[in-house]
């Protein structure tokens, strides 16, 4: 009850907010999405999203002192890093991983692209420990600045009412967690011509693209649209083929090896972004189930056009060649072997050319006001 | 947060056995004297390989038998073997089962094959005997006696005279649901052999049985059936431990008759709905049996699946290798003299997935 | 010559009255109700024979080889929300959905008298099972 209170408070707030400084007042940001589900435990206020907004910007939690969370989650960039295919840490260290947006975060059930992390509070823990992201060897750096800083001082104070040695970073990341949640989205074209009945916020083409999308294209299963809601994203963890291709006849060795490595999960942290082959165990890593080999979350696809390139490696520069591999059932040309551990959700679908064009015009409605797409491709290197 | 065990941490305990479970899965202390008479087998059944044209097979069913066959080589430890349940081709026919024999081919372990009636019909098992040996055969391994029996025989007249073509045969054979099919059965002669085989067996040996056809009487209409059941059950009471694990149902199934424990396996191809599914007809499927979860059709491999079976003590225990749904076990419990489900049996712990209507 | 009339018109209004046609345009009789239902019945079996046909799609599947005696179909639970397709739906969006993905085939138009014979067999199969529209 407690939780959909301040949800319900904060929505409000938003809208307030841009009845006053402008815009439709008709405008709903979160159209086309359910209420953002707030823990019991961390409820929103003004002061604690203010708070968690300076410590997600703020680079001295990192060895060099020049990556924050900002770095590879840029409010500049739809809180990606793009055009780079996989992120770049302290002394431009890359990992083996694409930084996944902020934006409607708040509605996955895990986070990370194989959901080793439980919570968004959970998961800004990891980056900062992490050699090839910010670099720290523990997290008592961080302590010691919010701890010794006078300006975070007495905004922990009024937050959680707590000063020194009692500001634990359970404050930390309730407090970056609580301005990840304020970064919400929908109001797309997408969602005013399906939930509000404005016939003309998609053209023919993109129309196209939405029947596709939910019949031959076979998206709607995984990217979840719903009567009233659209998440995009079915929480779940999927083998589509991307990256696992390239390793498949080493997958016995490398899945053994890694339950023989019996890792702790902060341990598969560090593994999973260190070496590019265990990265593509994907999910398994976290699950060691068989069918989780090469397993993916899925991501919502909110302003996809404006987060390339694409996949859990980056690996899938366009749109359109994202619409490619999904055609070619599973592999990136036509023709190449399909591992062995695709999900059975995968399959050619026979689309033409055209087809492919209208999928590629629908994804790109699905851009929420205020969120730029950058105008030239990204690098293919 | 679902957690799946591997084999390896099944062997631990680990992963997905409730709790509350007090089965003696492979607790080595209460199995044999003997630890190393232990051991694991695979089982992948009803691969269905469906010839469209030229080189073109069915794909769905295609990537059910790769996968298992794919996932049975990563176990961690090796089973000491694998069998295959029956149906490895739709219609029987040559490009079917060579291409069904390529994919079991790459198994990285011995294999041994029991016939389904969809490889039998056309040929009546000639190009089956000439790949993969004998209809019907028995083998010891580490104190059990195996048994693999060619349970999906029919009558005399319908096998014979009734119809004008072998294809024709074939085809009405491969209807689960056509009138015009005939009831399985093992016959007269294998009953007999059976009777010889088991003579030399003493009783207090773990009898293992595969089988094609359930060896009981659950569903006449889907041939859920064999006719002479209760014969061939009565060869098997008079052993303590006895199993019968039978393929062709496409789902989760398991009995207790007296002596004999039954355990159906999964198909890799694609599932089949509980006889109690069908308004029109009368069933009588045991009431022990907890369903599979439904199948999502947009995911070609819900509700399809393999297995690995541990024998410990001379009892099954059944573990069900399911994609993204929770995998299941069922194993003796020696409490009840029946197979159980180690997490679902007590109607309380159901989950929605399970409820077939 | 009207007493002729008459007379004729007697006799044939006794002989519809025998052969069982009603006169009443309202009124429907036992003959008309069987021959109704043969009709139905027909339209049933040319459902089953699409049923096990391998010509709906383009592999050679048939819809009995997942649907024997159409089970596990659960046509008194629509309209519903149909997960697969992301909104509510009738039976026969379901039906095409099958057809285009399991069956690799082309989708039927809605009031193809194919589809209507394949609703018609599922239906039949399910006869007595009271409605519950939108269970999963």
């Amino acid at each position: 009850m407690r939780k959909t209170l301040f949800a319900l408070i904060f929505v409000a707030g938003l809208l307030g907010a841009i009845a006053v400084f402008g815009g439709d007042t008709a405008d709903d940001p979160t159209l086309g999405l359910p209420p953002v589900p707030i823990p019991e435990d961390n409820p929103q206020t003004p002061a604690k999203i203010a708070l968690g907004e300076e410590l997600f910007n703020d680079m001295r939690f990192s060895s060099t002192g020049e990556v924050s969370c900002a770095t590879c989650h840029d409010p500049e960039k739809a809180f990606t890093d793009s055009p780079l295919k996989t992120s770049e840490g302290i002394e431009k260290k890359t990992g083996t991983r694409n930084a996944p947006t902020v934006v409607n975060a708040a509605y996955f059930h895990t986070q990370f692209w194989d959901g080793r992390s439980p919570s968004l509070e959970d998961q800004a823990l990891h980056p900062p420990v992490n050699p090839v992201e910010m670099g720290l060897p523990s997290h008592e750096p961080i302590l010691e600045i919010v701890r010794a800083d006078p300006g975070y001082a007495s905004a922990f104070a009024e937050v959680f009412g707590v000063e020194g040695e009692r500001i634990t970073m359970d404050h930390v990341t309730k407090a970056i967690a609580a301005f990840e949640r304020t970064q919400i989205a929908g109001d797309s074209p997408f969602d005013r011509w399906f939930f509000a009945g404005e016939t003309n916020a998609l053209n023919e083409q993109q129309q196209r693209g939405y029947d596709l999308f939910v019949n031959q294209g076979r998206c709607v299963s995984c990217h979840i649209i719903e009567q009233t809601q659209a998440l995009f994203t079915d929480n779940r963890f999927h083998n589509i083929g991307v990256g696992i291709n390239n390793i498949q006849s080493d997958v016995p060795d490398l899945a053994d090896d890694f339950l023989e490595a019996d890792l702790k999960l902060s341990e598969v942290d560090v593994e999973v972004l260190a070496d590019k082959r265990t990265s593509e165990l994907g999910r398994f890593a976290i699950s060691h189930g068989f069918d989780d080999l090469g397993s993916f979350k899925t991501p919502t696809l909110r302003n996809v056009a404006a987060t390339a390139p694409y996949m859990h490696d980056g690996s899938v520069a366009t749109l359109r060649d994202a619409v490619v591999h999904y055609n070619n059932g599973g592999v990136t040309n036509e023709g190449d072997p399909v591992n062995d551990f695709l999900s059975g959700g995968i399959r050619p679908l026979n689309l033409e050319e055209d087809q492919i064009d209208d999928l590629v015009a629908f994804m790109e409605a699905l851009t929420s006001p205020g969120f730029t797409v950058p105008t030239a491709a990204p690098d293919e290197g | 947060m679902k957690k799946q065990p591997n084999r390896r941490e099944f062997l631990k305990g680990a992963g997905a056995v409730a709790a509350a479970s007090t089965l003696p899965l492979t607790s080595v202390e209460l199995a044999f004297a003997d630890p190393s008479k232990n051991f694991t087998f695979a089982y992948i059944s009803d691969a269905h390989i469906q010839h469209i044209a030229g080189d073109r097979f069915v794909r769905n069913w295609d990537r059910g038998l790769i996968r298992a066959v794919a996932e049975t080589n990563l176990l961690q430890p090796k089973p000491d073997f694998v069998m295959f349940g029956g149906d490895l081709a739709q219609l029987g026919t040559r490009p079917e089962l060579d291409h069904g024999a390529e994919m079991l081919a790459k198994l990285n372990y011995e294999t041994h094959m029991v016939m389904g009636e969809h490889d039998y019909y056309l040929d009546l098992g000639e190009y089956w005997r000439e790949l993969f040996g004998p209809h019907w055969y028995s083998f010891d391994h580490k104190g059990v006696h195996f048994v693999v029996l060619n349970s999906i025989l029919t009558y005399h007249e319908w096998t014979f005279d009734r119809w004008p073509t072998p294809e024709q045969r074939m085809l009405e054979m491969a209807g689960l649901d056509n009138p015009n099919g005939s009831p399985f059965m093992v016959g007269d002669k294998q009953r007999a052999w059976l009777a010889t085989d088991l003579s030399g067996v003493s009783k207090d040996t773990p009898v293992v049985v595969f089988s094609h056809s359930p060896i009981q009487k659950l569903y006449k209409g889907w041939n859920f059936w064999t006719e002479d059941a209760e014969q061939v059950q009565a060869l098997l009471q008079p052993f303590s431990d006895a199993t019968v694990i039978y393929g062709h149902v496409h789902q989760i199934q398991y009995n207790q008759i007296g002596n004999i424990s039954f355990q159906a396996v999964m198909a890799t191809a694609w599932p089949w709905p509980y006889p109690g599914t069908y308004a029109q007809a009368e069933h009588t499927m045991p009431k022990l049996t907890v369903p599979m979860n439904r199948a999502d059709p947009f995911f070609e491999r819900d509700a399809t699946g393999w297995q690995f079976i541990d024998l410990s003590n001379g009892r099954v225990s059944m573990s069900y290798n399911l994609y993204d749904n929770t995998n299941r076990t069922v194993a003796y419990d020696p409490a009840t003299g029946t197979p159980v489900d180690t997490r679902y049996q007590n109607v309380g712990d159901r989950i929605p997935p399970q409820t077939q209507y | 010559m009207a007493k002729k009339h008459i007379w004729v018109f007697l006799v044939v209004i006794a002989t519809l009255a025998i052969v069982g046609v009603s006169l009443r345009a309202d009124e429907f009789t036992e003959a008309d109700l069987e021959r109704w239902q043969n009709e139905y019945m027909s339209v049933v079996k040319e459902g089953r024979a699409l049923w096990g046909s391998p010509d709906l799609g383009t592999n050679g599947v048939a819809c009995g080889q997942c649907h024997p005696n159409a089970a596990n179909t659960h046509p008194e639970t629509y309209p519903k929300f149909q997960q697969q397709l992301g909104r509510v739906i009738a039976l026969r969006d379901m039906i095409n959905w099958c057809i285009m993905n399991p069956l690799e085939g082309e989708v039927l138009e809605l009031n193809d008298p194919r589809m209507i014979a394949l609703e018609a067999y599922i239906a039949y199969e399910r006869r007595g099972v009271p409605l519950d529209p939108g269970k999963h």
